[in-house]
């Protein structure tokens, strides 16, 4: 057994690949251990900007040993009439390295052939590393990646060093122009020269001592407690955002907290500017007063420890000083003009060839919106803040801060439209209006917002569809899966009372003047991609494939499809209802007969077993109803995608759900329903169709599995 | 350090690094990469390097010389490597050093930055180089130039030149940076940044530029079908800075302007594929 350490030295990665990539050699080299069968105990996997690293535990002298039988020719020509094997056996044995004297004869199901018995395996872990972690250096999945010099090999950023070591011996690696040392390079600045290593394991802490955390966890906890202990210096706190401590932690190698302070005049800039000039800009950490409202300061991590902090604190202070100097002209600049203003410039700015411009696709909007405010019956205050806020919608987006900030789209139509004086509820529509901006992202929080955005991912998916631009595979070049999520999670989570292909064909109806013909068939296939989504969301809730299928099959409101999901998911815990179900099928499957639209006449069953099974239906119809309604009350709204608060707790409900299983047993054990009589073999299947009916508002429950 | 005494120390640090020290291109360009040492020198396999200020027009970012930062003119120093050498990082440090920016007094960083030039049919993977926070170099591995695969690949840097000098000399703004003793550069560009930036905005002709996008084009075509690549080349230039008022004059709708991108980059691949196919019938790239 051994210890194995090798590391990929690399000119700076992208902040967001060193996650990713750490994670991804770690999984590639276990894969690639388990192909040459060389064990391994564990694998530690380290990351910085400028390394990704394995340390390898307990790594085997040798690839397992097997025995491997391989077949050879058939019996029949792999000997001569003497018995000695024939030109195709000795050829056969001379390539798999035994003597033909070694083959063996076995029948098969296929006939009589020579077979090999050939030892696999044994080879030194010194023999096979060096091909292996080569591969791993050509073989590492990146979305993408670059050549540089002469070099052949693509990788993600120029590879600058190998490390490779086995216990005390160099591994002779040779990949992307470099050849594997046995030592490692410490902080570009503080510590450039090499940095031996007395054993694989001595690695983490050889580079703390040469300013470099490698162990991701340790670098995370350093940062965050280093600025925090900037702020608290100045009685502030940090405003992290969980995604901008992920990518500090990943630019620097040696984390360094430094505090500067801007102008407090801007403040007057609302929050979200400021933010986003501070975090997405210079990855500044913004601090925040015991009340949460933005100081005028914030914490630079720095990936040196500067000679005068003074210095770097002076650049840091005077570059944020000139990017809020320009926010601060565009918020002045734009407010110079209405949103309505701002609007005009939509009509400048395309959507998609063949959909027009962004205008055109508000002006649609705006007509779709209306036909779904009829169909969720929206309330007279929504319909006027959706009126006031439909043909300004996007507007921000022709502003000179969006044009500089684009992250800020809904922001800022928020921003300048309470300056205007237009209103909260306006607002927060035009923001909402744009939620959400990402798969789990916040949804809109009012009605108003959530119609408009619901309309604006409704509009897009069917103009797309209809131009036969839906998404195939993985290309999905214009985000309408993304989109389809959005629609879905707004009209879970405002719990839209109305079937979603309802929704959809309410946003086509903007279509009727063109610029594309959007029929039933678009309107269908929407719908179905839309579902497609449901499921997905579902399914990361932990709902089982089936229940999501038996939920979902009737086409019915979002958010009724998601209850009865899980409801079924926990139903499916019952037995009762498993066995009830068994029998569901057969009778389910016979009603597929009946006629529509008859009901089954009691006075005509002329068995008792009939009679028993329809005594019983309207306590299981009760039962299902009140199933239905404890699932609503026990699952409030939620955000598709991260589950209800809590999972259904089937009552009473199912007691007289499961109860119809004795008498419908017996009505199909006992009664023949296909009877000659026509008239009676109709009201057996009346009776079936009616039993079928009752359970059915649980869902398609013949999809469901066991 | 003085501006021009920061330019003689990068010519010097980079002609004692095997540069060839070129003059600036005696046209309007965007930036460095369209220089013709740039962009057509890092196609084919010839090993290249070249250095020198590139001064380069961007009409939209004009500010009439308010803005600190941004002007229509300014100044890239322009570095281009081929093959690009395997210690490119740490030479480049040293040439801040040279400047007297020591790595270890500051906080510099590569972040990453991948460029892409829509019009030159060119893109990079590479970094923005930040010193203490302020963007002072773009740093780029070329992986396509003029729609063609570079092999071997070139790296490039494009020093902000009024950014450096700013900081050295610890001014406000661009126009307070002391060019030559008693000189500063505002003395040197202020009438002509807010000329250029009257023109750029208000009083260019778009009827004029139109005209005159079409006729560098078709000048273009002409000229690099008829194997005279370096003088089509030119036309391109011209046809791109046409564009370029274009577009600060606002004359120019989303997809007009998706259209006139896809007409320069037609006439960079055309130029780009006529240089190699010149290079490999002349046996030399040049």
């Amino acid at each position: 057994m051994a210890t194995l350490l090798f590391e990929i030295g690399t000119e700076e990665l992208p902040a967001w690949y060193v996650t990713q990539g750490r994670e991804a050699l770690a999984e590639l080299a276990a894969e690639r251990f388990a192909a040459a069968r060389l064990d391994v105990g564990s694998i530690d996997a380290y990351a910085t900007p400028r390394r990704l690293a394995l340390l390898v535990h307990d790594l085997a002298d040798a690839s397992e040993r097997r025995i491997e039988r391989r077949r050879g020719p058939a019996a029949a020509v792999a000997f001569d009439d003497d018995g000695a094997p024939s030109a195709a056996a000795v050829g056969f044995a001379r390539g798999q390295g035994v003597a033909p004297e070694a083959l063996q004869v076995e029948e098969t199901d296929r006939g009589t052939y020579v077979f090999a018995e050939v030892a696999t395996g044994g080879t030194p872990a010194q023999e096979v590393l060096p091909e292996l972690l080569a591969g791993l250096v050509r073989d590492l999945p990146a979305p993408r990646k670059m050549r540089w010099g002469e070099v052949e090999t693509p990788f993600v950023r120029p590879v600058a060093w190998l490390t490779a070591r086995l216990d005390d011996a160099v591994v002779p690696v040779e990949v992307a122009g470099r050849r594997a040392e046995g030592g490692t390079y410490g902080h570009r600045v503080h510590a450039p020269g090499p940095v031996a290593l007395e054993a694989p394991e001595a690695y983490v802490e050889a580079l703390r001592g040469a300013y470099v955390l490698a162990d991701p966890a340790e670098r995370r906890d350093r940062t965050r407690d280093a600025v925090a202990a900037a702020a608290e210096a100045e009685g502030l706190h940090p405003a992290w955002t969980e995604a901008l401590l992920d990518e500090v932690v990943d630019l620097v190698e040696w984390p360094v907290a430094i505090l500067g302070r801007f102008d407090a005049r801007y403040l007057a800039l609302p929050d979200v500017v400021l933010e986003a000039v501070m975090i997405h800009h210079q990855r500044f950490v913004p601090l925040a007063g015991t009340d949460g409202a933005l100081a005028d300061a914030f914490v630079g991590v720095s990936n040196t420890d500067p000679v005068d902090v003074d210095v770097v604190r002076r650049g840091y202070e005077a570059v944020l000083d000139g990017r809020l100097y320009d926010a601060r002209f565009f918020w002045d600049a734009d407010r110079a003009n209405t949103l309505a203003h701002h609007a005009w410039g939509l009509s400048g700015i395309a959507f998609q060839r063949d959909l027009g411009t962004i205008a055109d696709k508000v002006a649609r909007v705006g007509v779709g919106v209306g036909r779904l405010m009829e169909r969720v019956g929206a309330p007279d205050d929504v319909r006027r803040t959706v009126e006031a806020a439909g043909p300004l919608l996007r507007a921000d987006a022709a502003t000179e801060m969006v044009g500089e900030l684009p992250e800020l789209e809904g922001e800022m139509g928020r921003a300048y439209a309470r300056e205007e004086g237009l209103g909260d509820a306006v607002a927060q529509a035009l923001l909402d209006g744009v939620r959400p901006t990402t798969p789990g992202g916040t949804l809109p929080e009012g009605e108003a917002g959530a119609l408009l955005a619901a309309a604006d991912r409704a509009d897009t998916l069917l103009g797309f569809f209809a131009l036969g631009k839906r998404p195939s595979g993985s290309a999905d070049p214009f985000a309408l899966r993304r989109a389809a999520g959005a629609l879905a999670r707004i009209a879970a989570a405002r719990a839209w009372e109305v079937p979603l292909r309802d929704l959809v064909a309410a946003a086509a109806a903007a279509y009727a003047d063109g610029p594309v013909e959007v029929g039933d068939e678009v309107v269908d296939a929407v719908t179905a991609f839309v579902w497609e989504r449901v499921a997905q969301l579902l399914a990361a809730e932990g709902a089982d494939v089936l229940a999501v299928r038996a939920a979902t099959a009737d086409g019915p409101p979002v958010i009724d499809a998601a209850r009865r999901a899980h409801l079924l998911v926990a139903l499916e815990g019952s037995e009762a209802f498993a066995a009830l179900r068994a029998t569901y099928k057969r009778a389910a499957n016979l009603a597929e007969g009946a006629a529509e639209g008859v009901a089954a006449d009691p006075a005509r069953f002329e068995t008792p077993e009939a009679e028993r099974l329809y005594a019983a239906l309207a306590p299981a119809r009760d039962g299902v109803a009140a199933l239905l309604a404890e699932a609503r009350a026990q699952m409030p709204a939620w955000s598709l995608g991260a589950g209800p608060e809590r999972a259904p707790t089937p009552g009473a409900g199912v007691e007289a759900v499961t109860a119809l299983k004795a008498p419908l047993d017996a009505f199909l054990d006992g009664v023949l329903v296909m009877v000659d009589d026509p008239a009676l073999r109709a009201n057996r299947l009346a009776l079936l169709r009616e039993v079928r009916d009752v359970l059915r508002a649980l869902g398609a429950i013949e999809e469901l599995g066991g | 350090m003085l501006f021009q005494d920061i330019l003689l120390t990068l010519d010097r640090f980079w002609s004692d690094r095997g540069c060839v020290l070129a003059p600036p291109h005696d046209g309007e360009v965007g930036a460095g990469t369209f220089y013709p040492t740039t962009f057509l020198r890092a196609l084919g396999p010839t090993p290249w390097r070249v250095a020198g200020i590139a001064p380069s027009r961007r009409p939209t970012d004009g500010r009439y010389g308010d803005n600190p930062y941004r002007f229509q003119y300014f100044s890239q120093y322009q570095v281009v490597l081929k093959p690009s050498p395997a210690d490119v990082q740490a030479v480049y440090l040293d040439s801040l050093a040279a400047l007297g920016i020591r790595a270890e007094a500051h906080d510099v960083r590569f972040v990453e930055d991948n460029w892409e030039s829509p019009t030159l049919g060119a893109w990079g993977l590479g970094w923005e180089v930040w010193m203490d926070g302020m963007e002072i170099t773009q740093f780029t591995y070329f992986q396509q130039v003029g729609g063609q695969d570079c092999a071997p690949v070139s790296v490039e840097l494009t020093y902000g030149l009024e950014r450096i000098a700013m900081y050295l000399q610890g001014v406000e703004h661009a126009f307070d940076i002391e060019t030559a003793p008693g000189v500063r550069l505002g003395d040197l560009r202020r009438d002509a940044e807010v000329q250029h930036s009257r023109y750029n905005f208000e009083a260019s002709d778009p009827a004029v530029q139109r005209d005159l996008f079409d006729t560098y084009e078709a000048e273009a075509r002409r000229l690099v079908a008829d194997g005279l690549v370096h003088p089509g080349y030119d036309f391109v230039l011209k046809a791109s800075h046409a564009f370029n008022l274009l577009d600060a004059r606002g004359a120019l709708s989303h997809t007009e302007r998706q259209a006139y991108v896809q007409r320069i980059r037609r006439l960079a691949e055309t130029s780009a594929a006529a240089y190699l196919a010149d290079a490999a019938g002349d046996g030399e790239a040049a």
